[in-house]
């Protein structure tokens, strides 16, 4: 196997991870930089806790009034409401709003005005169930564009992007759960995102009830894109495995995998990827 | 709630004040998809030459104003072009692109205003060319690599009667503006003034790169000035192309001592040098003190800029006197307020909304009496102003504010902003000297 070269850096309250193979060093560490300087483009447009942020912004909008977003925000809005739409609700940016407020406030993404209109409530969206799998799909743009095919991208551990395959393997090893899990995968060309309780405790809060929720202990969700990885996998979290079932079975590039204590399975009509 | 007293000048691009939930119009209207629009002061044609980093984070704030439209992107490197043409395209944005802006200007006859964003020593001939083409014109900060270059803009603007803004964009900066004229001047929350205190501090970090396949070619290069692409990508570590950390980063901060003291130092003491990055010629390290004398008494300004660490807390300029200071930063949650114990109670500031306390202070009694309870917190207070717009969009809109209304006065002009340029480049003069340098009021002027 090539050398696999690895990069850090702090940004979105976690840890970012670049690894590139099949490229020298210097060019790889020139890559990585790139990609790294774009979450910190998208942090300081897609932070809550950034007072001049977008988001930031969007909270301050009274009913009816717009803003016009930048380019990133607008895409990652655009897959985040589409990521609410395929999961009935269980994901959802406006979920912490309801610690706040009595109902989720509402709002529409204006196409034509590349725009947010407030149709009522605060608009106190978080990100966080996608903004950092949306930062490693951008990212992987970038490295891309280097030509850097071989790649993968890790966000805090919950959400990694593999690109190309090292040479002479089959794929990046992905493991479900804590370090050196036996269940392993050979990832390449998708997205592996988890969610459970192991690291924040009930930290998911059902936007359709308004509390957190325990519904399993883990859940990953594969697909093409980090962003909706992400946000699948927080869904995962709470809808019942009948209801994962009915969402699956319209998207053919989603699987998921649920841990119930010791019982393990998984649901979708993506292949599962080879196993190590 | 008791809403702060704000002049005009402060209260343009404030949408958010002490929680009192004031907003206004958040929404800018769309930008118009067909070039060619014709100009007026209700809708600037406007052009962004430079689309690089600095660049983007421009752009970004003029396509949130009212009235702009975007007509033209020039940058001499094809892959900062075409990915901001494809990028605007798919907002539904149609722009022309030009590699220079010889081609911009022969080309685009019904244009207002330029803002450039290129590397710092083409500052001054674009920025000069555009001025005597009857454009006026917003230029990123450094003016220019040289005072020559700098002096020779102020001379432009003057000649031409255009507009001249330089990128200091906290110059229009809500909480800047509030916390300089209510608290310095006017409440004189610091007491006298004694010291001030700056500095931007970076972790170590590889120099750019470039994708392979995008290399500019060799004659490319020579064309524009640079002697290779690593050059062409760091232009800033380069003596005849920019002016190093001290005029990156500095140039903000330094800008800042002067507005606040309402004069440029008159001395300038500097230690840094190149001692980490053996490929770059401009310092990577610079400790610089200057002197004002203020007619309360002398202030010395201590600045810092450090490339090799990112020990310091994110970047900052703090004010400190005898009764008070203030750390001011673009980035709210840094900003401090510090209250010397002799100082007089600030309860009044608190009423009058100048300033906003953590808790509401216990009563005042009388001086033989006491009453026992619970340990008191010690209050902790913040500015009452914060505005949700972007970062660089007050200054603009103020640049734009002043092309639709004489009356409007830019907060950065070029003749004032020189005085700042001009002790920046005296500092790195004070560096490689490594002796003190004096500095008359008549030299900070163009």
């Amino acid at each position: 196997m090539s050398e696999i070269h690895v990069f850090h850096h702090r940004a979105m309250a976690t840890q970012f991870q670049v690894r590139i193979a099949g490229q020298d060093q210097p060019y790889a560490a020139q890559t990585a930089q790139a990609a790294f300087a774009l979450t910190d483009q998208l942090e300081s447009l897609l932070s809550r806790f950034r007072a001049n942020s977008d988001i930031s912004q969007i909270a301050k909008l009274g009913p009816q009034e717009k803003l016009r977003l930048s380019e990133p925000v607008f895409a990652c809005l655009r897959v985040a409401r589409r990521m609410e739409a395929a999961t009935r609700g269980a994901f959802s940016v406006t979920a912490a709003a309801l610690q706040t407020q009595p109902t989720r406030p509402l709002w529409s993404l204006l196409e034509k005005e590349f725009s947010l209109r407030c149709d009522s409530g605060r608009v106190e969206l978080d990100l966080g169930a996608i903004g950092k799998g949306f930062a490693l799909d951008r990212m992987a743009e970038i490295l891309r564009e280097w030509d850097c095919p071989a790649f993968l991208l890790v966000a805090g551990g919950s959400s990694v992007l593999a690109g190309e395959a090292p040479a002479r393997t089959a794929g990046w090893s992905c493991g479900l759960g804590d370090d050196h899990s036996p269940h392993r995968y050979w990832l390449k060309n998708g997205s592996l995102s988890g969610s459970g309780l192991a690291v924040k405790g009930k930290h998911i809060i059902d936007t359709r009830t308004g509390i957190p929720t325990a519904r399993r202990n883990r859940v990953w969700a594969l697909a093409d894109t980090a962003a909706e990885s992400d946000a699948l996998s927080t869904a995962g979290m709470i809808l019942t495995e009948a209801e994962i079932s009915d969402v699956l079975a319209n998207e053919p590039g989603w699987l998921m995998f649920l841990q119930e204590k010791e019982n393990w399975r998984h649901l979708g009509l993506r292949p599962v990827p080879p196993a190590m | 709630m008791v809403k702060p007293n704000f002049t005009r000048r402060e209260f343009l691009g404030t949408t958010a004040v002490a929680g009192a939930g004031l907003l206004l119009a958040s929404c800018s209207p769309n930008q118009p998809k067909a070039p060619g629009a014709k100009s007026t002061l209700s809708q600037l044609n406007i052009a962004l030459i430079g689309c690089g980093a600095e660049g983007q984070v421009l752009l970004e704030s003029l396509l949130v104003i009212e009235g702009i439209r975007l007509v033209a992107i020039v940058d001499i490197w094809d892959y900062n072009r075409d990915s901001n043409v494809r990028r605007l395209k798919s907002q539904g944005i149609e722009v022309k692109s030009y590699e220079n802006y010889e081609d911009l200007l022969a080309h685009e006859k019904d244009l207002q205003a330029v803002i450039v964003a290129t590397p710092d020593f083409w500052h001054a001939p674009i920025t000069n060319a555009c001025l005597q083409a009857g454009l006026h014109v917003y230029c990123e900060k450094m003016m220019s690599n040289t005072i020559e270059g700098a002096r020779s803009m102020v001379q432009t603007m003057r000649a031409t009667g255009k507009l001249l803004q330089i990128g200091h964009q906290r110059r229009s900066n809500p909480r800047y503006m509030f916390a300089l004229n209510r608290l310095v001047n006017d409440a004189k929350i610091c007491g006298r003034l004694t010291a001030a205190n700056g500095q931007w501090n970076r972790a170590v970090s590889e120099d750019f790169g470039w994708p392979k396949k995008f290399a500019l070619s060799a004659e490319m290069l020579a064309k524009y000035g640079y002697k290779d692409m690593h050059q062409f990508r760091n232009w800033r570590w380069f003596k005849a192309l920019g002016g190093g950390p001290l005029s990156d980063l500095g140039a903000h901060q330094i800008d800042i001592f002067n507005w606040w003291f309402g004069m440029a130092p008159t001395s300038v003491m500097a230690s840094g040098g190149v001692d980490y990055y053996k490929n770059h010629e401009w310092y990577d390290h610079a400790m610089v003190i200057y002197e004002y004398p203020l007619p309360t008494g002398t202030v010395r300004a201590f600045y810092e800029v450090l490339t090799t660490t990112s020990a310091g807390g994110g970047y900052s300029e703090m004010f400190m006197g005898d009764e008070g200071t203030i750390k001011m930063s673009e980035n709210p949650s840094i900003t401090k307020l510090y209250r010397e114990d002799r100082a007089p109670a600030w309860d009044e500031l608190v009423a009058k909304n100048y300033l906003r306390a953590s808790a509401v202070a216990a009563a005042s009694t009388e001086a033989d009496k006491v009453d026992v309870r619970e340990t008191a917190p010690l209050l902790q207070y913040d500015i009452p102003v914060s505005f949700a717009k972007k970062i660089h969009q007050p200054h603009l809109e103020n640049f734009f504010n002043a092309i639709r209304d004489q009356k409007v006065k830019l907060n950065c002009p070029a003749d004032e902003a020189f005085a700042s340029e001009y002790v920046i480049h005296k500092a790195n003069e004070a560096i490689a000297a490594r002796k003190t340098i004096e500095i008359t009021a008549a030299e900070t002027k163009a």
